[in-house]
C-alpha cells in the first residue's frame, strides 16, 4: 500500500519540479511564464504525433527512447520518499541505482552517435565525459549514507527510525547539497548545461535529442522528470532525515529545494565556459569526498565518547 | 617421463596439421583441442560438483624430484573459460584465416594452426599443474606458442617489433617466477603452490610473494608491465587477440589467486591485500584513460584488458583485505567477484575482439576515423558487439554489472561495517570512476565505427557481412552473456564453488551471494520487462501514424557532409585536456593552420603514446647509449693505441695465468 503511495507521490515531484522551475523563472524574470502543467499539456502534444527519422540512423535509434525511458523508471522505482517503502529495494540498491542511471547515458550517447550529426557527436561526447566524472560524486554520497546509516539500501537508511547523533547533521545537509549538485550535472541544467539556449554549439543534453521527435522526444522528456525528482527526492530525504523523516514533508521539500534551486540559479547565472565544467564537476567530487571524510571521523568520534 | 610423452604428443599433434590439407587444418587443430577442452571440461565439472581435489599426475622429473598435477575447485573454473574460448576461438579462424590461405604458405598455415593448438593445451596444462618446473615448462611452451600466434603477419615491420616486445617482457617475467620458484624450492623443499603457503605461514612471505605478484602480473598486465598488451594485441590476429585478451593473460590473474590463497591470514596478508587493492586501482584507472583516447580499435580493446584486470584485481584486494580483518562476507563477495568478472571478461572480450576481427577482415584497417556506419553493412556483427559493449561498460542486465555489483557490495560491507573505511572508500571511488570512463571509452568506439555515416568510401563498397561459421562462433559467448546477465544464480552458483580455494576448503554457498543472485535477477528482469513494455506502447502509438524520413537536423547549416562528422579524436578531446600528462603524442605531418583561408592537401596523424611504455624503453636506451659512448672512447684511430690495448690484454692474461685465477 505505502508502495503504491510512494510512487504517486514520486510521480507528482516529478511533475510539480518542471512545473515549478518554470514558474520560477517567470516570475524572477518579470515574464507571465507558461502554466504550471504546461509542460505536461505540451509532453501530451508530442506523444500523439507521428515521427521523422534520418536515413543515416539505424535501429537503434529507435529503440533508444524506450531503453532511456525504461532505465529511469527503474532508477525511479528503488527511491523512498520519507518513511514510504519504494516498489523494489535490497541491499546495495544504490549501486543498481548508479549503473541504471548509466545505462540510460549510454543509450542516449549512442543515439546521437547514430544520427551522424557533428552537432549531436559533440553533445555525446561532453555527456559521456560529464557523466564520468560525476560518478565518484555520486559513489562518495552513497558512501556516506552506508556509513552513517550502516544500510546499502535506500530503503533500508530512508525508510527506518534512526537515532542519529545531532553531530552528524552538517554530513547529512552537505549530502543533500551534494545531491542537488550532481542533480544540476545529470539532468543538464545551468551551470553546466543551459536548456533553453538557442545555440547547438553550446548545448550538452538538448543538442543529443535534436532528431528524436514526436512520441520519442516525449519519452525522453519523461525519462528526465524521472531523473530529475529521483535525485531531488534523494537530496530531500538526506536533508529532511536530520529533523522530520515523514513523506508529507519530504515530498514538498523535494519540489521546493530542486525546484527553486535549478529556477534561481537559472535565472541569476549564466552557463559556465564548457572548459570550466571539468573543474566545476571535480569540484563536487571533492567536496564529496570532504564529505566522506567528516562523517567518519564524526563517528569515529562518537564511538570513542 | 612425462615430459617426453608430451613432446611426443605435441610432435604428433603438429605432425596431424602439417599433413592435411589446406583446408582441412583448422578442422584438426579444432578436433585436438575440442577433445581436450571436452575431457578436461568434463572432469571440471565434476570437480565443482562435489568441491573436492582431483589428483591427475604424479612425475618423477631428473632435476627437480616428484611434480604433481591435480585439479582443485579454482583450477576447474579456469579449465571451463580456457576450454570454451578456445573452442570459440577455433571455430572463428576457420573464416578469419581463411581470408589468408592464397597469399600464406601452406606450412605458416600449419605452424599458426600447431601454435594455437599447443596454446591452448599449454594454458589447460598451466592451470592444472601444481606448480613448480612442470608449471614453468607449460607456462613457457604457452609465451612461445602466443610468440609464434602473433607473429602471423610477420612481414610487417610493427609486427615484428609488438612481438619481440612480448617475448622480451614475457622473459622478464618467466625469470622473476623462476627466481620465485627456486626460492621456495630452496626454503620448503618443493616448488609447489601447496609448500608456497607452508613456506609463507613460516617466515615474512611479502618479499617471495612480490616478486610472484611482478611475474605474474607481467602475463597478466598489471600497470607498469602492461605496455606489451597495446602492442600485441593489434598486431596478432583478431582470433589470437580475442583467446590471449580473453584467457592468456588470466592465466596471470590464476597465478596471483593462487599466490593470494597461500597468504597467511595476517599482517603480512593484509599488507598484500593493499599492494593488490592500489595496483588494481591504479591499472583499472590508467588502463580506462588510456582506452578510452586510443584512435585504434583492437589497442583500445587492448587498453580495456588492461583496465578490467585492474578490476579483478581491486575484488581481489577487498577479498585479501576482508579475510584478514576477519570478515567471511566480504571475503566471498570480493573473491567471487574477481571470479565472476574473470569469466565475464573472458566472453565479452573475445566476443569483442572478434567483432574488430569481422570489420578488419571486410575493411583492413582497425583505425577508428576511417570507419563508420558499418551497423548498416554488417547488422549482425552491430548487434553482437552492442550486447559486448552493454556487458563491458557494465550496464545491467548483463553480465558484467552482476560481477561488479559483487565487487560493490563486498566493498559496501566494509563501510557498513566500519572495516578497513578508508580502503574500502578507494576501492569504490577507483571502481566508480573505472565504471564512468567505460562508458565513455565504449560508446566511443561503438559510436565511432558501427554507428553514423561511412567516414571512409571503403565502408560503403567492402563491408559486408561475414560467413555464419564466425557468426556461430560470436553467438557463443554472446549467449554466455545472456546467461550470466539474466540468470545469474548459476553463475553465482559455479563461482561461489570455486572460491573454496581461498578459505582453504569448501566454502558453503554464503548466504551475502545467493542473496545478492536474486537481487541482480530481479533488476535485471524488471528492467527487461519496463523496457519491452515500452517498446510495444512505443509501436501501439505509431501504428497509423505517418512515419516518414528525413535528413539528419543539421542545425541550420544545408552543406552538412560525412567530413563533419564527430571523429574518434574530437570525441574524447575533453578527455584528454584533463589526462594530458597520461600521455605522449606522437604527431606525423603537420595539422591544418588557422591562418590557411584555402588549405591544401595535409597529412596528419596523431598518436597518444603511453608514458609509461616511453619511460621504459627510452629509459634503457638512453642507458645503453651512454655505455655505448663510453666504451666508444676507446676507438681512438690510432695504430699504436691499439697495439697498446692488445699488450694490456697480454700483460693480463699472463698475470692472471701467474696469480693462478684463470
Amino acid at each position: 500500500m505505502t508502495q503504491i503511495l510512494n510512487t504517486i507521490i514520486m510521480l507528482a515531484v516529478a511533475v510539480s519540479i518542471t512545473g515549478l522551475v518554470n514558474r520560477t523563472r517567470a516570475v524572477l524574470s518579470g515574464r507571465k511564464g507558461p502554466r504550471f502543467f504546461q509542460h505536461l499539456h505540451n509532453v501530451r502534444l508530442l506523444l500523439r504525433k507521428g515521427a521523422v527519422y534520418s536515413p543515416v540512423t539505424t535501429a537503434l535509434f529507435r529503440a533508444v527512447p524506450s531503453v532511456y525511458l525504461g532505465a529511469a523508471a527503474v532508477a525511479f522505482l528503488f527511491i523512498p520518499v520519507g518513511d514510504l517503502d519504494p516498489v523494489l529495494s535490497f541491499d546495495g540498491d544504490m549501486i543498481a541505482f548508479a549503473y541504471l542511471l548509466a545505462l540510460g547515458r549510454a543509450a542516449i550517447i549512442l543515439a546521437a552517435m547514430d544520427t551522424g550529426s557533428s552537432f549531436e557527436g559533440m553533445g555525446a561526447s561532453r555527456e559521456a565525459l560529464y557523466g564520468a566524472l560525476v560518478e565518484p560524486a555520486m559513489m562518495f554520497f552513497m558512501a556516506t549514507l552506508a556509513l552513517v546509516f550502516g544500510y546499502t539500501s535506500f530503503a533500508d537508511i530512508f525508510s527506518r527510525e534512526h537515532s542519529m547523533d545531532i553531530q552528524l547533521t552538517i554530513v547529512m545537509l552537505l549530502a543533500a547539497y551534494i545531491a542537488v549538485k550532481i542533480l544540476f550535472v545529470e539532468s543538464g541544467r545551468v551551470p553546466v548545461d543551459d536548456p533553453r539556449t538557442h545555440l547547438e554549439l553550446t548545448m550538452i543534453h538538448e543538442v543529443m535529442c535534436l532528431d528524436f521527435c514526436g512520441v520519442d522526444l516525449g519519452m525522453i522528456q519523461i525519462a528526465g522528470w524521472l531523473k530529475t525528482a529521483a535525485l531531488a527526492v534523494l537530496a530531500a530525504d538526506a536533508a529532511a532525515v536530520t529533523f522530520c523523516f515523514r513523506w508529507w514533508v519530504v515530498a514538498p521539500l523535494a519540489v521546493a529545494v530542486a525546484g527553486l534551486a535549478i529556477g534561481i540559479v537559472e535565472s541569476s547565472q549564466a552557463r559556465n565556459k564548457l572548459s570550466r565544467n571539468t573543474t566545476f564537476i571535480l569540484t563536487i567530487a571533492a567536496i564529496a569526498a570532504l564529505m566522506f571524510f567528516v562523517g567518519w571521523l564524526l563517528q569515529q568520534n562518537i564511538e570513542i565518547g | 617421463m612425462l615430459f617426453i610423452y608430451t613432446l611426443i604428443a605435441l610432435a604428433a599433434v603438429a605432425a596431424l596439421i602439417f599433413s592435411v590439407p589446406l583446408r582441412a587444418k583448422v578442422w584438426a587443430a579444432l578436433g585436438v583441442t575440442s577433445v581436450a577442452a571436452v575431457w578436461c571440461s568434463a572432469l571440471a565439472v565434476g570437480v565443482l560438483a562435489d568441491g573436492g581435489t582431483l589428483p591427475l599426475w604424479s612425475v618423477e622429473t631428473m632435476a627437480f624430484g616428484a611434480e604433481t598435477g591435480s585439479m582443485d575447485t579454482l583450477s576447474a573454473l579456469f579449465v571451463l573459460i580456457i576450454s570454451f574460448t578456445s573452442v570459440s576461438t577455433l571455430l572463428y579462424s576457420k573464416g578469419y584465416v581463411g581470408g589468408y590461405l592464397d597469399s600464406k604458405s601452406p606450412a605458416h598455415v600449419s605452424l599458426h594452426y600447431t601454435a594455437l593448438t599447443v596454446m591452448c593445451l599449454a594454458m589447460l596444462a598451466v592451470v592444472l599443474c601444481d606448480g613448480g618446473y612442470t608449471f614453468l615448462f607449460a607456462w613457457e611452451a604457452m609465451t612461445i606458442a602466443s610468440f609464434i600466434l602473433i607473429l602471423f603477419d610477420a612481414q610487417r615491420k610493427e609486427v615484428l617489433r609488438a612481438a619481440l616486445t612480448y617475448l622480451i617482457l614475457m622473459h622478464v617475467g618467466f625469470a622473476m617466477l623462476l627466481i620465485g620458484f627456486v626460492r621456495l624450492d630452496a626454503a620448503c623443499g618443493s616448488a609447489s603452490f601447496a609448500a608456497m603457503a607452508r613456506c609463507f605461514a613460516e617466515g615474512n612471505p611479502l618479499p617471495l610473494a612480490l616478486v610472484f605478484l611482478v611475474g605474474f602480473g607481467m602475463k597478466a598486465g598489471l600497470f607498469p608491465m602492461h605496455v606489451w598488451l597495446p602492442e600485441a594485441h593489434p598486431a596478432a590476429p583478431s582470433h589470437v587477440s580475442a583467446i590471449m585478451s580473453g584467457v592468456m593473460i588470466k592465466t596471470g590473474v590464476y597465478g596471483i589467486l593462487r599466490v593470494a590463497a597461500a597468504m597467511p591470514v595476517s599482517a603480512a596478508g593484509e599488507t598484500f591485500g593493499i599492494v593488490v587493492l592500489v595496483a588494481g586501482i591504479v591499472t583499472g584507472l590508467w588502463g580506462v584513460i588510456l582506452a578510452a583516447i586510443q584512435n585504434d580499435m583492437k589497442r583500445l580493446l587492448a587498453y580495456s584488458s588492461i583496465e578490467n584486470v585492474g578490476v579483478i584485481m581491486i575484488g581481489l584486494g577487498v577479498a585479501l583485505l576482508g579475510r584478514a580483518a576477519g570478515s567471511q562476507t566480504i571475503a566471498v563477495c570480493g573473491v567471487c567477484g574477481a571470479l565472476l568478472h574473470t569469466l565475464n571478461h573472458s566472453l565479452f572480450k573475445s566476443l569483442l575482439f572478434f567483432g574488430a576481427g569481422n570489420v578488419y577482415s571486410r575493411l583492413h584497417t582497425t583505425s577508428l576515423d576511417a570507419l563508420g556506419g558499418v551497423a548498416r553493412y554488417m547488422p549482425v556483427t552491430a548487434i553482437l558487439f552492442a550486447v559486448a559493449t552493454a556487458a563491458i561498460c557494465a550496464l545491467p542486465p548483463l553480465n558484467g554489472f552482476v560481477s561488479e555489483f559483487l565487487i560493490y557490495l563486498g566493498i559496501l560491507d566494509g563501510i557498513t561495517s566500519q572495516t578497513g573505511v578508508m580502503l574500502s572508500a578507494a576501492a569504490m571511488i577507483g571502481l566508480a570512476m573505472i565504471g564512468g570512463m567505460v562508458v565513455l571509452a565504449f560508446t566511443k568506439l561503438y559510436g565511432v565505427v558501427f554507428l553514423g555515416s561511412p567516414r571512409s568510401h571503403e565502408v560503403a563498397e567492402h563491408a559486408a557481412e561475414v560467413d555464419s561459421l564466425r557468426i556461430a562462433a560470436m553467438a557463443m559467448p554472446a549467449a554466455g552473456i545472456l546467461c550470466a546477465g539474466l540468470f545469474p544464480q548459476g553463475a553465482f552458483a559455479l563461482v561461489s564453488r570455486a572460491a573454496g580455494f581461498f578459505f582453504g576448503g569448501r566454502v558453503p554457498f554464503a548466504p551475502a551471494v545467493a542473496a545478492a543472485a536474486g537481487r541482480v535477477c530481479l533488476t535485471a528482469w524488471v528492467l527487461v520487462a519496463v523496457v519491452l513494455l515500452l517498446v510495444w506502447l512505443r509501436r501501439r502509438a505509431l501504428r497509423g501514424r505517418t512515419v516518414a524520413s528525413g535528413e539528419t537536423w543539421g542545425c541550420g547549416f544545408t552543406a552538412a557532409n560525412i567530413r563533419m562528422q564527430y571523429t574518434g579524436e574530437s570525441f574524447s578531446e575533453g578527455l584528454e585536456s584533463v589526462a594530458e600528462s597520461l600521455t605522449q603524442n606522437k604527431v606525423e605531418g603537420r595539422a591544418v593552420d588557422k591562418s590557411e583561408i584555402f588549405p591544401t592537401e595535409h597529412s596528419f596523424k596523431v598518436r597518444h603514446k603511453d608514458r609509461v611504455d616511453s619511460l621504459m624503453a627510452e629509459w634503457w636506451m638512453a642507458s645503453l647509449r651512454i655505455i655505448n659512448a663510453r666504451i666508444m672512447r676507446l676507438r681512438t684511430g690510432k695504430i699504436n693505441h691499439y697495439v697498446a690495448f692488445a699488450l694490456l690484454l697480454l700483460v693480463l692474461v699472463f698475470a692472471l695465468s701467474v696469480l693462478n685465477l684463470l
